[in-house]
């Protein structure tokens, strides 16, 4: 028993690791002969080799059995997230901070949405068709090019006064800034149920006064004919050009109270949107925090 | 070295050191007396060193002054006080005031609090305690930034607090109440002592004497404390306990010895008086006589760290030590690979709990103590849960002999008349006796036995058997009686039928007994005179010997027939007692006729010599099959015992501890006729140790038995060699259990790897000293603990190898998030409802699992080669079983991915934008956008997903680890139920977690679709396959490099 407790001293140690690691007199290497080592090495090379092998044979069935057109479930993609541009996020989600008379503040903010809006622009948008019925543009067959379905057409002038066209400023410097909301995608989803959804925007908590907002394109409106979404696959899509396009609703606050941030919330109402989730403050709203400063 | 030395040669020269050290006492009591508190603080050092250095020998020795050479004149003054009036009240109180109380100091118990927080930092608590911390501190530094949720890791590391806390509270209840029943052994009932104060006797409390009392004792009592006597009557007492000597040793007042402990005049506290009475001076009180210093001795022996904490250390470290290199590694990596401090922190922390196999110790621990309940249900009652398996690991037993291997009680084994020997049956239950009763010399021999036999059973017995009653007498007479009560039937009456006329009682110095009685045949009117006693000193008061009944003149034939049986019995170990009777003629002894004992006034001379009778103390039964199942089992069983070397060998001949072929150097040396000297003593197997030849030896002596025989008795030895003997066993790397019963066995226990106690005849401080009490002091139940041992063993193994595999496929989520960046697979809180959740019970279970194959065929296991954990095992769970279980949990992970539009081509590296909280349009790989709360629900699908699989899979783990070589179609599926107890609650916990819990958010668990429990069904049956083909492949080559790799 002794032996077997007696504290080794270090030097010690490092003999018998240092005997462990190679030992002269049974020519082991790290408690093995160099060809057990070698017959050990080829088993677990073959073991690995055998099950990456299988990993990758399962991972291919997987793939065999995947629809390429729509993902197997969307129960977890139930109600659109909302998202809005300029996305300055804090610490504490969207935080729009800018002021008026110092254009270093919200120049940063315009780019951002010209460059989301390029996207938007009739050169990227020419494959898209032109549509104007205001109901679901449903197609069972592939009509477009190479076997897709055809998008119909978004373009940023749409938007008008805050299209970045008429106003390259988005009325910061006015003080009624422009934003943008875009809706997420979500394969074969029906919003609204026949009629438009649509922006609303109003302030969050003890705002006495109502907000006043400009919305583009008229009532601020999702039209029906951009819906529904049919996936990548089937809604051609390269890096440079955009076959689908999400629609955007632009909103002008006007009467944005100055120099203290307020809390406002942008909703898509309509059927088959929620935005109640208490855990999710972007699925079919949008939370933002302004503050403008003069 | 020294301090070593001298612990090895303390006790040998123990009485020789005895007059140097007991200047050195008291010359310190001096010291402490004159010089006061200031001195006493060095004289403590000095003395602590003093004792280290001499920590045996130093104990044992001062206390007992020269009070045995003294006069009782020369006590009283030395004490103070007056063998008639004894000390005054007052001066009794102050003697009191300053020795202390009458008692042993109880062993310093270490505090609960103590024992307590050594439950919270023992085992993986450090590492699980160092995740918590870390989980604190980037908590802090989250908040400190102003992180929108750092609660997470707040909550996660008072989870793992929690986790810590509870586990060692678990651990500490474990504990806690294995010691509650022994506490129950050491109370004891208040004693009483008879003093003689102030002129008057009184009766005070034990614990209230002090030294220069003057006490009386009787027969029966308990002496109250280390006594000098001054007066006795006919006092003898037994100093079993602490001496080991079984037969009652005769007290007087003379100074018959130099060593204290051997002379006359000294009665030992917690010996008894057996018989007589005695006045003496109290010399000794508490921890100051023999006895305390006995159990001050005994806790100077340390306790050994038993051989399944030595495993569980190992284990505990390998799995550390996997657990921080691989923690440590990829900090470096993540580190290196650009991620934040912070998030590399949190992954060390993930890192840790998926390596700590959380619940292990608590199921360690568990199946343990049900191991420790199966044995105690087969009297053997472990006081220490590790010492479970240290009676599994045992490779020698010292035993004592009686009680232990033998009925402790004298039996009848051997009658010898009519020139012939029978033997009797001396089995515990004996109802009949199967040998010729036809003959008229039985007739006569066994009314002799009937009659001349004081011994009488207590009333109110006829219901229990022969075997079982309670008998008032001797142990030789109590075994003449049951003998004659067996074979004649109601021995009373037939005593009451054959009157007694006169008796002369057993003395030591005539050796014989001797009644007179009338017959029970009314015609005959002789008064039958009966004797027995020393053989010898019978056979020279007969001129006749009966044969056939009739008889016969004793002529030197006859006597020398009488020689070689008396000599045959008495080689086998046997007490032997002659028998004789005369019946009186009637004319000479009348009815009337006055019998005398005193003037003898009857013929004790020319009798008729009937017969012998032999007595041992049996083997019992069960002994001689448990001896033989240790042999096999590779555990070699020494006898040590204080007996006489004759009845030892032949006892141990009889149980088989020296088998039927082996001889000892003197038995070689009388085969062949040449003097012992001359006998190569390699060829002896077996031998015989006088304890006289043992304190003579050098250890290289004795390590030379101890080596060279492999059936050894140590006989007539004294409980101090008994320690050397234990010592020089585990010197050759044995793992050694000790039996004993004696307050003086108790440093033997201690130093034991595993003591063993008797239930019923033990001591207090045996059963203290002890790591387990044999409730029926029967040795075959120590066979039956081995037994358990090693099968507990065998079954921790599995109960290890089935927790550490899943560590791999809770570990794997973490590197390949680290490398691949893919989101989280797994989350920390997931792990941990696996390792204290679905995991518990069915590794708890596997403690259930019966034995592969006869585990007491096998030798015990090489504490040195024999690991718990050993590279195999750990090998084989880590790198193969875990990482089938790993790949079968990602094939479900990447199914419910992909199946959601996250296809595993997507995942890879997409770690950052999928953990952005500014990212709300994350795009899948069928061009859906999710936001941020999507993905994250998502995620804990993917958690629940990878939980189940793992669950799934451990459950083919689990059946797999019921066998590490025979098939599982050879051990049988449904054997053990409580496998199926643990796969049920196993599915069954995770049913609850997914389906029930599956809305708490903070758990992270959401309700899975169903088919997903069935995407790593293949991988389990796969697990499943592999394992037995790497059986069948074990089974088919032995010996072969599969053999030695894949075999755990």
């Amino acid at each position: 028993m002794a032996t077997l407790n007696e504290k080794k001293t270090c030097s010690e140690r490092m003999e018998n690791f240092r005997r462990f690691v190679w030992n002269p007199e049974t020519r082991l290497f790290m408690g093995r002969t160099l060809i057990n080592w070698v017959w050990i090495s080829l088993y677990y090379l073959a073991f690995y080799v055998v099950m990456s092998g299988l990993f990758a044979l399962s991972i291919y069935s997987l793939m065999r059995t995947m629809n390429p057109y729509e993902p197997d479930y969307q129960d977890q993609l139930k109600s659109p997230g909302v998202t809005l541009r300029p996305d300055v996020y804090g610490d504490r989600g969207l935080q729009i901070y800018y002021n008026v008379s110092d254009n270093k503040t919200w120049e940063g903010l315009v780019t951002t949405l010209r460059t989301f809006l390029a996207a938007y622009t009739p050169a990227a948008q020419r494959l898209n068709i032109n549509c104007t019925s205001d109901t679901y543009f449903i197609q069972d067959t592939f009509d477009g090019p190479n076997k897709t379905k055809l998008s119909c057409k978004f373009t940023s002038d749409m938007l008008q006064n805050c299209s970045g066209i008429t106003d390259p400023t988005f009325g910061f410097p006015e003080g009624s800034p422009c934003f943008i909301i875009k809706m997420n995608r979500i394969i074969k989803f029906f919003p609204g149920n026949g009629t438009a959804p649509r922006v609303d925007c109003t302030y969050v908590g003890d705002e006495s006064r109502p907000l006043e907002v400009d919305y583009y394109p008229m009532n601020g409106t999702f039209n029906l004919h951009y819906f529904p979404y049919y996936g990548k696959k089937a809604n051609f899509k390269t890096s440079f050009l955009n076959c689908y396009s999400n629609p955007l609703v632009a909103v002008k606050f006007l009467n944005i109270t100055r120099n203290v941030e307020v809390k406002i919330v942008c909703k898509v109402i309509g059927a088959g949107i929620t935005f109640d989730n208490v855990h999710d403050p972007y699925e079919g709203k949008t939370l933002l925090k302004n503050t403008c400063k003069e | 070295l020294l301090q070593k030395k001298s612990d090895v040669y303390s006790v040998e020269d123990l009485w020789d050191k005895r007059s140097r050290k007991t200047d050195i006492g008291d010359e310190e009591e001096k010291y402490k007396d004159l010089k006061g508190n200031k001195k006493k603080r060095r004289q403590k050092t000095l003395r602590k060193k003093w004792r280290t250095f001499y920590s045996l020998s130093f104990s044992l020795s001062f206390g007992i002054q020269d009070d045995h050479k003294l006069s009782a004149s020369e006590l009283e003054e030395k004490y103070g006080t007056s063998v008639n009036k004894g000390l005054s009240s007052a001066r009794a109180a102050e003697i009191l005031a300053r020795d202390g109380p009458n008692s042993l100091t109880p062993p310093k118990a270490t505090p609960e609090i103590v024992k307590f927080l050594k439950q919270m930092v023992g085992g993986f608590s450090i590492l699980l305690w160092i995740g918590a911390v870390f989980s604190w501190i980037s908590f802090g530094i989250q908040l400190a930034q102003g992180a929108e949720s750092p609660f997470d890791n707040l909550y996660l590391g008072v989870v793992l607090a929690l986790v810590v806390i509870l586990t060692g509270i678990f651990a500490y209840y474990q504990e806690a109440k294995s010691t509650n029943i022994m506490a129950s052994f050491s109370k004891m009932i208040p004693q009483q002592a008879l003093v003689i104060r102030d002129a008057e006797k009184k009766e005070l409390p034990a614990d209230q004497l002090v030294v220069g009392d003057i006490v009386e004792i009787k027969g029966g009592d308990r002496i109250p404390a280390d006594i000098r006597l001054i007066f006795t009557q006919g006092c003898k007492v037994d100093n079993s306990s602490l001496t080991g000597e079984s037969e009652p040793q005769s007290r007087s007042c003379d100074f018959t010895h130099e060593n204290p402990l051997e002379t006359r005049n000294i009665a030992f506290y917690s010996t008894t008086c057996v018989e007589g009475t005695a006045t003496g001076i109290v010399i000794n009180t508490g921890d100051r006589t023999v006895i305390g210093r006995i159990a001050s001795l005994t806790s100077g022996v340390g306790n050994e760290k038993t051989p399944i904490a030595i495993e569980i250390e190992h284990f505990v470290y390998l799995v550390a030590g996997v657990a921080i290199s691989i923690g440590v590694l990829f900090f470096i990596i993540s580190v290196s690979m650009r991620y934040k401090i912070l998030d590399s922190i949190i992954f060390l922390i993930g890192i840790i709990v998926a390596n700590v196999p959380e619940g292990l110790l608590a199921t360690v621990t568990v199946s343990l103590s049900l191991t420790a309940k199966r044995m105690a249900k087969k009297n053997c009652l472990v006081k220490n849960l590790e010492a479970v398996e240290t009676l599994g690991s045992t490779s020698i037993i010292c035993s004592d002999k009686t009680g232990t291997l033998t009925q402790n009680r004298m039996t009848v084994a051997h009658l010898w008349f009519d020139n012939q020997i029978y033997s009797a049956d001396t089995s515990e239950d004996q109802t009949t006796q199967p040998f010729d009763q036809s003959s008229p010399s039985w007739t006569a021999l066994s009314k002799i036995v009937t009659l001349c036999n004081r011994a009488e059973f207590r009333p109110g017995q006829e219901n229990l058997p022969i075997m079982k009653r309670v008998v008032v007498g001797d142990a030789s007479e109590t075994a003449l009686l049951k003998f004659a009560e067996v074979i004649l039937g109601d021995v009373m009456s037939i005593r009451a039928r054959n009157r007694k006329v006169a008796e002369i009682p057993f003395n030591s110095t005539n050796k014989f007994q001797l009644s007179i009685h009338e017959t029970d045949d009314p015609n005959d009117k002789r008064f039958l005179l009966v004797m027995k006693g020393a053989p010898e000193r019978i056979l020279e008061r007969c001129s006749t010997i009966m044969i056939n009944g009739k008889e016969e003149p004793l002529d030197s034939e006859k006597a020398e027939a009488f020689q070689t049986a008396y000599m045959e019995l008495g080689g086998l170990g046997e007490r032997v007692l002659g028998f004789c009777h005369l019946y009186l003629p009637e004319d000479e002894f009348p009815d009337t006729y006055p019998f005398d004992t005193d003037s003898m006034n009857f013929p004790t001379s020319n009798l008729c010599f009937v017969g012998l009778l032999s007595m041992i103390d049996p083997p019992r039964s069960t002994v001689p099959d448990a001896v033989s199942k240790c042999r096999s089992a590779g555990i070699k069983v020494i006898m040590v015992t204080g007996d006489h070397p004759i009845t030892a060998k032949a006892i141990a001949k009889s149980v088989g501890i020296i088998s039927a072929t082996s001889e000892t150097v003197e038995d070689i040396a009388k085969r062949l006729n040449i003097p012992v000297e001359q006998v190569n003593r390699r060829e002896a197997t077996a031998a015989v140790v006088n304890g006289m030849e043992l304190k003579d030896m050098s250890l290289q002596q004795l390590d030379e038995i101890l080596c060279n025989h492999s059936e050894i008795v140590f006989a007539r030895t004294s409980p101090q060699q008994k320690l050397i003997i234990v010592e020089g066993c585990q010197r050759q790397g044995a793992v050694v259990a000790v039996t004993g019963d004696g307050v003086n066995d108790s440093p033997a226990l201690k130093k034991a790897d595993i003591g063993i106690a008797m239930g019923i005849a033990g001591s207090d401080a045996a059963k203290n000293a002890a790591d387990m009490v044999l409730l029926d002091d029967n040795f075959a139940s120590i066979v039956t603990g081995v037994e358990e041992g090693r099968l507990i063993f065998d079954n921790l193994k599995k109960t290890i190898a089935y927790t550490l595999t899943k560590n791999i496929a809770e570990l794997c989520p973490f590197l390949i998030y680290i490398i691949a960046s893919i989101p989280m697979p797994i989350g920390t809180i997931t792990i941990l409802f696996i390792d204290l959740g679905t995991d518990i019970i069915p590794s708890v279970a596997l403690a259930y699992e019966k034995a592969e194959s006869d585990i007491m065929n096998r030798r015990p296991r090489n504490k040195r080669k024999d690991r718990l954990v050993n590279e195999q095992l750990a090998v084989y769970s880590y790198l193969q079983i875990g990482i089938m279980q790993s790949v079968g949990a990602f094939i479900t992970y990447f199914t419910v991915y992909a199946e959601q539009g996250f296809l595993p081509s997507t995942l890879l590296g997409v770690r950052v934008d999928w953990e952005n909280n500014a990212i709300n349009d994350f795009e899948d790989s069928y061009g859906q956008q999710w936001t941020k709360y999507q993905r994250m629900y998502l995620q804990w699908t993917g958690y629940t997903a990878f939980f189940v699989s793992i669950t799934i899979q451990q459950v083919a783990d689990l059946i797999i680890r019921k066998t590490r070589r025979n098939s599982i179609f050879q051990q049988g599926l449904f054997r053990n139920k409580v496998i199926w107890v643990g796969i049920f609650s196993q599915i069954g916990i995770a049913l609850i977690l997914t389906y029930g819990l599956g809305h708490v958010t903070a758990l992270n668990f959401t309700p899975l679709r169903f088919q997903y429990w069935f995407v790593a069904v293949p991988f389990a049956i796969l697990i499943w396959v592999y394992d037995e083909v790497r059986k069948l492949f074990i089974r088919r080559y032995p010996g072969s490099w599969w053999d030695k790799n894949m075999y755990y």
